[in-house]
């Protein structure tokens, strides 16, 4: 475990990862603080501009942008960790025993993924939006269930081509359970493609929350990023920080979870060359 | 239970899942079928209040008209008998059959998505191959920032600031639309103006998938990189060249067919958002303006097409593995 | 001799010079492709059974109507020539115009007449079966005459003939067949300048010049392309691009409306809307609380700023509106303003008073009780709209939640349900107030399941009195003062707040000619139309 920190701290962009995270969470808990009361209420005239008695302007109702990033940060940030979370944990199980196992399970598994890949990634999410009735938790919902088979598929690769290694058969000659062949000695050799596809799914997920609220189906009750650049959205080139802040907003989380995501994987990974 | 080591030839392993694949259609045919029953609301309560005429004796006489107040079960069961005889149905909706509807919309589906398809594997690969071959320099980290926000940015504000540098300001391409409709071309100019309405649409997509190539492509390759054969083939004196492009690439592309195959699978639902920025005709418009209409015939039938080519697709992506890394066996 | 040669002289060039301008004007006028946006795509182009706002802009151009209207809101002639009406009113006789064909070359008569109003807009128009409800027959003693048999007075048909409310069409091809599935329904065959050609789905649909149309000369242009975009910023893109050169009914969104006003090619008009004349409202459910109290409804009346609500959400379009009919109206003189006024400068202050008189005094952080807001489906300045509703009750200590659902659901929860306390809506006032605002407020217009109609719950034995008695009134003067009492009414009621006249606004180039000649506007034939380039 301390080897694994040590290695951790020794990537710059990894530390540079967490730290930008820790402060989008405390801006998010620091919200009702910073800037008291519900930030749909009207604040100043409509569009002021960025960098004046707002520090990132105001929308077409007159709401305070800042008090808008601030409070949204922990819906987005919700909904877009758990939903790829959830979305890189199913995944990646279904992917590594689909691979690991072959055979029957492994139909078994990939024909399950074949009908969630069927349906269009966003039709699918306004499909089970409209179903389950719009709130955050079925957002969170229909956002995992639509991004979990291409990590499926992903792992499921991987899987099969580490299967033939030397190192496997080694283990599997010592004996090692199957638990710990594939947690243990196989997993951590796939990381890289999770964790790329999962950090740059944590913007998809953020987006399709914006584009779900711009359709009327997120909730009008939560302020979050998405909610922002949606109703931003047809003022892109009049009033172009309603759009643009929330946008940097989402890039600067992504850019982090990233970063962390490239740490993590220096320390798992030692073979790994920079 | 240990992993099986039980070697199957390529063809068995492809003629067991294509014999598969039809029992798999019709499953998700099914599931299809009841998962969109499940939305509230009926073609006919849109039309009729689109109509502006929603009483209760008109919503009764469009429902038995589409014959949507047969029981559940018996629908689904008509409806699994015509795709025997392939009869995707009607759209009550649009007043054609279904499969007329789709086949309409099919080319410049295939245009589009296909087009995007080629230049973001691409791109992306050659972009991942450069980047990783100088990792930690500034190109690196260039070519991964422009990745990041690529694919960070929503696709609504990349085509629109597209449109208004390419078309408005620099007048160099049409806003959007598929051809020219005051124009009515044949022949070679049709294929060029459809060329020319094709590049903003198709570049747009193409930075938003580009993104994860160029990521995986570079992380794989790094991956690789570390691994004793690289050390040996440098050992031996091939070229980095040589070692990057024979020996590299083959294996850290495996990720990228992998997710290429994904993509490939989800072609015929297009992209929402892209086509309706720029009026692209193609089926992802289609599909989302049926989801609202709640005509699903027109959307099973969509399924349908798009269920078959994700099972080919993934067969086909399954067998390339093997041919691409002779330690995979099925 | 040489003065008169002289004014020979003069007077040949000045003829040859007017010669040559008029040929000149005439060789301007004809010819072009017109590309319009229309939004959204229609989903048919039977505007016979529909009235879905978008099929009336396309569908106008190849169906044509008895009558055409001024902007005085009088009637001038369409297919019919002239018209008498009988001084008890039941009776009207119409002259057809002669030589009119359909685009299949056969002709039309007035059992076409006939056929279109007793079989389809009578028995399958969403609007036809109110409008033509005192219609008993109409007898046709000559191919070029229809005399309609009326039960009881009834003013306000003479102003649903137009080509859009009441389309004329070719017996010969419907009688018979099942009106609700014809085969013509997408492949319309009228007797209008454009005859239709081809509808590719997701694109477009194109009109050419109907070369056989009954007014000689025109139209002037070659055909009409309607496109569809689905997405507004690239509507205003084409626009700006001049790819199309007109868009209206909210095609161009309000916000950019005024941007593209002040580029040199562009015009933008209000006129052609005088015939639609939709209200913004606020609609209550007078039947639960807490909006089953007068006061209660009429502090949220007071505490709206119409002009707020014009500003932001619909970026300055819009007129505050008074009551249930729109001004509009006043060149008829149904219209008067004087009724409460609840748009007031101090409108939060008296919200609040009457809302303390009425009992729910604010309690814990402010707020005096909760509501569910229901707002309408339509999109983004819809979803503005709603959240300003939000801004401006908490201000007044109302706690309003959002609920936004899609369409189907809203209706069937606002007009079959009655399961909502305050929604947003807007209704048209249409082209005459039995036909567009009677259905809010009659009590026999309380219908489950029949969406516009009046779900509010408001019913007053008066008020019903005095639109049945404007209903058959003939003498203008005497309707118009019914008409106010009745306004003063329902205002005074308050079952709804009407918030603003909503503004439609019309985008279109400036080398188009004579687009916008009737308060039909979009929904007219464009026959006289040209591009003066």
């Amino acid at each position: 475990m301390k080897r694994f920190w040590r290695r951790f701290v020794r990537s710059r962009g990894g530390v540079l990862g967490v730290a930008i995270l820790a402060v989008v969470l405390a801006v998010a808990t620091a919200a009702p603080v910073l800037f008291p009361g519900s930030p749909f209420r009207r604040v100043d005239r409509p569009f002021a501009p960025p960098f004046g008695r707002q520090l990132f302007g105001t929308d077409v109702l007159g709401r305070d942008v800042a008090a808008g990033i601030a409070h949204g940060a922990r819906t987005s940030l919700t909904i877009g960790v758990l939903a790829t979370s959830v979305a890189v944990l199913v995944g990646t199980v279904m992917g590594a025993l689909a691979g690991y196992y072959g055979g029957w399970i492994d139909d078994l598994l990939m024909r399950t993924t074949e009908f969630f890949q069927t349906i269009p990634t966003f039709l699918f999410a306004i499909l089970l939006v409209a179903i389950l009735a719009p709130s955050v938790a079925s957002i969170v919902f229909a956002i995992a269930v639509v991004n979990w088979p291409a990590v499926a598929r992903l792992v499921r690769g991987e899987f099969l081509a580490m299967r033939g290694r030397e190192f496997v058969q080694a283990c599997v000659c010592l004996g090692m359970t199957d638990g710990r062949v594939i947690f243990r000695h196989i997993l951590p050799n796939c990381l890289s493609p999770i964790i790329v596809t999962g950090s740059l799914s944590v913007a998809t997920a953020i987006l399709i929350e914006s584009a779900l609220s711009f359709l009327g189906l997120g909730d009008p009750n939560v302020m979050s990023w998405g909610f922002m650049i949606g109703a931003g959205r047809t003022f892109l080139r009049s009033a172009w920080w309603l759009c643009t802040i929330p946008g940097a907003a989402i890039l600067l989380t992504v850019l982090a979870i990233n970063l962390l995501g490239e740490g993590l994987n220096d320390a798992l990974n030692p073979r790994l060359q920079r | 239970m240990p992993p099986s080591t039980g070697r199957t030839s390529t063809s068995s392993y492809a003629l067991r899942r294509l014999l598969q694949a039809v029992p798999v259609v019709f499953a998700i045919l099914v599931l299809n079928f009841l998962l969109l029953h499940l939305a509230p609301g009926d073609a006919a309560q849109v039309l009729a209040g689109e109509a502006g005429s929603a009483t209760p004796e008109y919503m009764a006489q469009l429902r038995q008209r589409f014959g949507l107040d047969r029981p559940l079960a018996l629908q689904l069961v008509l409806y699994l008998k015509n795709m025997l005889a392939l009869d995707l149905g009607f759209s009550f909706r649009h007043n054609l059959p279904v499969l007329a509807l789709i086949l309409g919309r099919l080319g410049p589906t295939l245009l589009l998505m296909g087009t995007t398809l080629v230049v973001s594997v691409v791109a992306g690969v050659a972009l991942g191959l450069l980047a990783a071959a100088r990792a930690g320099s500034w190109r690196d980290t260039l070519i991964s920032i422009l990745a990041l926000v690529s694919y960070a940015t929503p696709l609504f504000w990349v085509g629109l600031m597209l449109i208004v540098v390419f078309s408005l300001k620099l007048d160099w391409l049409p806003t959007s639309g598929m051809e020219t409709v005051a124009a009515f071309y044949e022949g070679w100019p049709r294929v060029v103006d459809i060329a020319r309405h094709l590049v903003l649409p198709a570049l747009t997509l193409s930075l938003f998938y580009m993104a994860l190539y160029v990521r995986l492509m570079r992380a794989a390759v790094l991956e690789q990189a570390g691994m004793d054969y690289v050390t040996t083939a440098r050992a031996k004196g091939l070229s980095e060249t040589r070692i990057t492009l024979s020996h590299v690439l083959r294996n850290a592309v495996l990720p990228v067919v992998t997710l290429a195959g994904v993509q490939v699978g989800s072609l015929l639902g297009g992209s929402v958002v892209v086509e309706s920025v720029f009026a692209w005709p193609g089926l992802g418009l289609l599909a989302f303006q049926s989801l609202f209409a709640r005509d699903f015939n027109l959307l099973l039938g969509i399924f349908f097409l798009s269920a078959c080519l994700v099972v080919v697709v993934n067969l086909m992506v399954d067998v390339l593995y093997t041919l691409l890394d002779p330690r995979i066996h099925a | 001799m040489r003065f008169r040669s002289l004014t020979l002289g003069l007077t040949v060039l000045l003829a040859v010079g007017l010669v040559l301008a008029a040929g000149e004007a005439a060789a301007q006028k004809r010819g072009g492709t017109l590309v319009m946006l229309v939004q959204p795509e229609p989903p048919t182009l039977a505007s016979y059974i529909s009235t879905s706002g978008p099929i009336g802009q396309v569908s106008s151009k190849v169906y044509e109507g008895l009558l055409e209207y001024d902007f005085n809101l009088k009637p001038t002639p369409g297919l019919a020539q002239s018209w008498k009406v009988s001084p008890d009113g039941k009776t009207i006789t119409f002259t057809l115009q002669k030589g009119v064909t359909f685009h299949d070359g056969h002709p039309f008569t007035s059992a076409d007449v006939k056929f279109s109003v007793l079989e389809v807009l009578k028995k399958a128009h969403p609007r036809g079966a109110a409008t033509f409800r005192e219609l008993t027959d109409i007898d046709t003693p000559d191919a070029q005459t229809a005399v309609f048999k009326l039960a009881a007075p009834a003013p306000y048909l003479m102003m649903a003939l137009s080509g859009y409310e009441s389309p004329m069409l070719p017996r010969h091809l419907f009688e018979g067949t099942d009106i609700k599935a014809s085969k013509y329904a997408n492949a319309p065959v009228g007797t209008g300048p454009f005859k239709f050609v081809e509808w590719q789905r997701g694109q477009f649909m194109r009109f050419d010049r109907n070369p056989d149309y009954w007014r000689k000369g025109r139209p002037y242009l070659d055909r009409i392309v309607a496109r569809f975009v689905a997405d507004s910023a690239t509507r205003t893109a084409a626009i700006e691009k001049g790819e199309a050169q007109v868009g209206g009914f909210a095609a161009i969104p309000w916000s950019d409306v005024k941007t593209l006003a002040r580029l040199p090619q562009i015009e933008t008009t209000t006129r052609g809307y005088e015939m639609s004349s939709p209200i913004v409202q606020l609609d209550f459910n007078t039947r639960k609380a807490p909006f089953d109290n007068l006061k209660v409804r009429q502090a949220v009346s007071y505490a709206v700023s119409r002009q707020a609500v014009i500003e932001n959400v619909w970026f300055g379009w819009g007129k505050p509106a008074t009551g249930p009919i729109s001004s509009n109206f006043a060149p008829v003189g149904f219209y008067t303003s004087q009724v409460r006024n609840y748009n007031v400068p101090n409108g939060v202050e008296a919200a609040n008073k009457l809302l303390d008189e009425a009992g729910f005094k604010r309690g814990a952080g402010g707020i005096r009780f909760e509501i569910v807001h229901d707002q309408t489906p339509y999109g983004e300045e819809w979803q503005r709209y709603g959240e300003y509703v939000q801004q401006v009750l908490a201000e007044v200590g109302i706690k309003a939640t959002l609920r936004y659902e899609d369409v189907p659901t809203w209706l069937k929860r606002l007009y079959t349900d009655y399961d909502f306390q305050l929604s947003s809506n807007w209704i048209q006032g249409l082209a005459d107030p039995v036909i567009g605002v009677h259905r809010l407020y009659h009590s026999r217009q309380i219908r489950p399941g029949t969406v516009f109609v009046n779900e509010t719950g408001w019913s007053s034995p008066r008020t019903d009195e005095l639109m049945d008695q404007a209903t058959i009134e003939l003498d203008p003067r005497k309707r118009a003062a019914l008409y106010q009492e009745f306004q003063k009414l329902v205002v005074e009621g308050a079952p709804l707040v009407w918030v603003h006249e909503l503004q439609f606004v019309t985008v279109y180039s400036k080398q188009l000619k004579d687009l916008i000649v009737s308060p039909l506007g979009l929904y007219a034939s464009f026959d006289r139309a040209y591009f003066d380039k």
